[in-house]
């Protein structure tokens, strides 16, 4: 419960006075929950009396006596702070309980409610977390033997970036199950990570080829292939493209991939029709941008890329907020002159 | 797409191999005399970012005998030392003698007869203070930073370097890139924060998360002093760059100098000038300030050349490890395409790219390119995998049709040599018509690389002269024809990755007996044709003086 203390002080102004109610928030603040409790028991009955008590409560470890409190303060305050504290208290008592349902339908409700908030996201990525390793301690326990082990073994691997770790526990799971899909793409990728020495591109085709003989019609696999053919300088890469692009319309890496080989071949217009449908399908796509200012450019048609350089620059620029004001303390800031 | 993140390739292809070229460059170091190491900051470890940049090398002819002298940039625990060419293949050190004695954090040097009496005077950077060299005739050198105006107010991480004549008035002016803002007292340890990390591994931070600085141009007043005009030139507009190496030409062909800085983990800059004393940064619009996806890389190093034959300089960069080099091939009008991928060249992504220039090692009449390598972090050899702090060279044959072949593996023994190399200068020390390739290496001695047999094709030097120009004829452009085909070249102050190669103009010429003709615009606007006599031999070096 220190969680929640802590969001308190952060958030509620702590003065000591003689009056019961403040008195014994302000002992909450000092984490005195008992002597909080105390307090508030002497104090006239309120709304916000109930809340105090009960994340009081809460922070002292009794969530069973606090909960009902906490999920009605949460629900029927109309003190939008009150209802953000009572929340996160909530979740966090579901949370120690391992309620975890319970826990995701108030943290989602949180979230709706306080989407920029930083307590309500941590309290979101605390529960994931937990309800990931739960979730995997049962998967190990229960089914040891299962190619999924060895699926999810790989894929934590390439999270910490053991890429040769990953690609072995990729092959044993291709081993226990060879007809299962998306097995021969990750190895595909795990081995393009590893490295792409000419071995490991040769071996990373192969895979992504087998990926298609599973299911031809796995645009990403092709849209691999493509890239690795494009290495070679291999013109067969514009067919990988375009047929990634024709198995999904959507497909904007194969886009603008093969907008780049139209550029290449000085076929501005038809470079320019991709990027721009490329852009329309992701506003924020900053490599689309770019290369649709460059399309532009070539094509003479220097407004339309000034915009397109307008638009990159506010996607650039860096979001206002806590991370942002942490880097410029860091430094990143304009230097004197 | 949904299905799940998209492995976007460096793009990495087969290595060519060099069967076709009798390319076999050693190591002469050694033999030359080249034998002292340059300190550099820790080998095993690094504390500080102060430690992973430096250092630069330099090929100049300080005593005008005709022959290439070699400069090296120290690190603390070393002295910054001056070679002179005996002209027997060997070097000896004249540091002391020249008074060129000096320690600290030295990171690049550049070359320019700042004062126009004939004498190449060297400038070289630091973080700390600047030191501006003037030569005396050849028999020394004197510290002239503080008469010449070029103190510093404060500690500068000062970077690379070039001298430039901006303005065409015949005096060389100087820019200067600073890299960011360092001091040992506030700056993190290893591993105190996100940008102090590399694969898990605690190294020295930065760029990210240190200071940004802004970058430097002084004009030379024509009397031996120069002013700091970055703030009304421009130059010190942009804010938010990490600038490394400094690479001059005129890359929009409007007979004024331009400066493209490559930037780390930052967009890289490409000033333009204007021809009213300022400058502007239109590296996004002309293609030079990113990849091909937009995304800003971290540059190193930069060179020059007209690598397709079209006439107009084209910008290669080096760049860190998981990324490519950067091939910018020039449109024709000072605007440029990313070409790296269909030039072959996005081949080598373990490398973590520093000096680098382009070189006809052939004689074909077509520039190669070589860059040197190694990694910042020495700590990254714990980590088992293809990335090291000390590796080999590069070299890329360039075919003649826009595309490149990495023929490293096969061009010999020096460049298979594994360093943490930073600086690499382009000269013909020994004037064979084959040219040589001097890298400055952290903490070690330097590398002479150089090839073992004669040159393959024939080939001119040629040595410009000034005199309404600057002395040094930096800035000015000529176009070299012979056996009917058309070269382009610029005499150039810095480049590479904080370093100074040959002043001079090296033409490979193929199988072409004579040159037909040689085409000079001089920085002073004169236009100079010279119409070559039947008769006048080739594969020497020719001095050719500007006319009046």
């Amino acid at each position: 419960m220190r969680a929640i203390s802590a969001w308190l002080l952060l958030t509620v102004a702590a003065s000591a006075q003689q009056d019961p109610l403040e008195k014994g928030i302000a002992e909450f603040h000092r984490g005195a929950y008992a002597a909080a409790q105390a307090s508030l028991d002497q104090a006239p009955d309120s709304p916000q009396r109930r809340a105090f008590m009960a994340l009081a409560r809460a922070a002292g470890g009794d969530c069973e006596a606090a909960r009902s409190d906490l999920a009605r303060q949460f629900a029927e305050t109309p003190d939008a702070e009150l209802r953000r504290l009572t929340g996160l208290a909530l979740s966090q008592c579901d949370l120690a309980r391992e309620h975890y349902d319970d826990a995701f339908a108030v943290v989602t409700r949180l979230k709706s409610l306080y989407p920029g908030d930083a307590d309500v996201l941590y309290q979101a990525a605390r529960l994931h977390m937990k309800a990931w390793n739960d979730t995997l301690f049962q998967m190990f326990q229960k089914a040891p033997s299962s190619y999924r082990v060895n699926q999810i073994s790989a894929e934590i691997f390439e999270i910490q970036g053991r890429y040769a770790e990953a690609a072995a526990e990729y092959r044993k799971a291709i081993e226990k199950n060879s007809s299962a899909l998306d097995l021969h793409f990750r190895l595909g990728r795990a081995l393009l990570l590893q490295s792409h020495s000419p071995q490991n591109l040769a071996l990373a085709r192969r895979e992504f080829e087998a990926e298609l003989s599973l299911n031809p019609n796995d645009a990403v696999a092709e849209y691999e292939i493509g890239q690795i053919l494009l290495a070679g300088q291999d013109a067969a890469a514009v067919q990988r493209f375009e047929r990634a692009a024709s198995l999904d319309p959507g497909f904007a890496e194969a886009l603008q991939a093969l907008a780049k080989l139209r550029m290449d071949a000085k076929q501005y217009g038809e470079a320019i029709a991709l990027l721009e449908k490329v852009v329309h399908l992701q506003p924020g796509n900053e490599a689309a941008h770019y290369s649709l200012m460059m399309a532009y450019r070539n094509a003479g048609r220097a407004a339309d890329a000034a915009g397109q350089q307008a638009v990159l620059d506010k996607l650039r620029q860096a979001p206002e907020g806590e991370f942002t004001d942490f880097l410029k303390r860091l430094g990143d800031k304009a230097p004197p002159q | 797409m949904t299905r799940f993140e998209i492995i976007l390739l460096l793009l990495p292809a087969a290595c060519a191999t060099a069967a076709d070229f009798h390319v076999d460059f050693h190591n002469v170091a050694r033999e030359a005399g080249l034998t002292l190491p340059f300190p550099n900051g820790g080998d095993r470890a690094k504390q500080y970012i102060i430690e992973t940049t430096g250092s630069g090398a330099a090929f100049l002819d300080y005593d005008n005998d005709g022959l290439l002298d070699v400069f090296l940039v120290s690190g603390p625990g070393g002295t910054n030392r001056l070679y002179h060419n005996l002209g027997n293949g060997k070097f000896a050190d004249v540091t002391k003698e020249m008074g060129l004695e000096h320690t600290g954090w030295g990171q690049g040097v550049c070359a320019g007869d700042f004062d126009n009496d004939g004498f190449t005077d060297l400038f070289v950077t630091y973080w700390g203070q600047n030191v501006l060299y003037r030569n005396r005739e050849g028999h020394g050198f004197e510290d002239v930073t503080a008469k010449a105006g070029l103190r510093q107010d404060r500690t500068r991480y000062n970077s690379g370097c070039a001298f430039l004549d901006y303005d065409n008035d015949g005096h060389l002016d100087l820019f200067v890139a600073n890299y960011l803002q360092f001091d040992f007292a506030t700056t993190p340890k290893p591993g105190e924060n996100a940008y102090c990390w590399y694969r898990d591994l605690p190294v020295a931070c930065g760029p990210r998360g240190l200071p940004f600085d802004r970058n430097i141009l002084y004009h030379n007043n024509g009397d031996g002093t120069f002013k700091d005009v970055s703030v009304v030139s421009g130059i010190a507009k942009p804010a938010h760059h990490y600038a490394l190496g400094v690479l001059t030409g005129d890359f929009n062909h409007d007979g004024l100098t331009d400066i493209y800085v490559a930037c780390d983990q930052t967009p890289s800059i490409l000033y333009i000038n204007r021809g009213d004393g300022t400058f502007v940064d239109e590296a996004p619009m002309r293609g030079t300030a990113f990849d091909d996806n937009g995304n800003a890389l971290s540059g190193m190093g930069a060179a020059a050349a007209d690598y397709d034959g079209d006439g107009w300089l084209d910008i290669f960069r080096s760049n860190f490890s998981d990324e490519r080099e950067t091939l910018y091939r020039n449109r024709g009008n000072g605007e440029f395409d990313d070409a790296t991928l269909s030039a072959g060249m996005a081949l080598n992504t373990r490398f973590v790219g520093w000096g680098c220039g382009f070189f006809d090692f052939d004689n074909d009449g077509w520039p190669d390119l070589l860059l040197v390598n190694g990694h910042v972090f020495p700590e990254v050899d714990r980590l088992g995998t293809d990335i090291h702090y000390k590796d080999r060279a590069i070299l890329y044959h360039n075919n003649g049709k826009g595309k490149f072949l990495d023929i490293s593996e096969s061009a010999g023994p020096g460049i298979l040599e594994k360093h943490s190399a930073r600086g690499a200068a382009f000269g013909d020390f020994d004037n064979d018509g084959n040219v040589e390739v001097l890298v400055n290496n952290q903490n070690e001695p330097p590398s002479l690389l150089k090839q073992s047999g004669k040159p393959a094709g024939n080939w001119v030097t040629l040595k410009l002269v000034g005199v309404k120009s600057n002395r040094d004829a930096i800035g000015a452009r000529v176009r070299l024809t012979a056996g009917g085909r058309t070269q382009a070249g610029e005499v150039r102050s810095g480049g590479s990755y904080l370093s100074q190669s040959d002043l001079r103009l090296h033409f490979g010429l193929g199988s072409a007996q004579r040159v037909d003709r040689v085409e000079i615009r001089w920085p002073s606007g004169v236009r100079q044709i010279a119409q070559v006599e039947k008769d006048l031999p080739i594969n020497r070096v020719i001095t050719l003086r500007e006319t009046r």
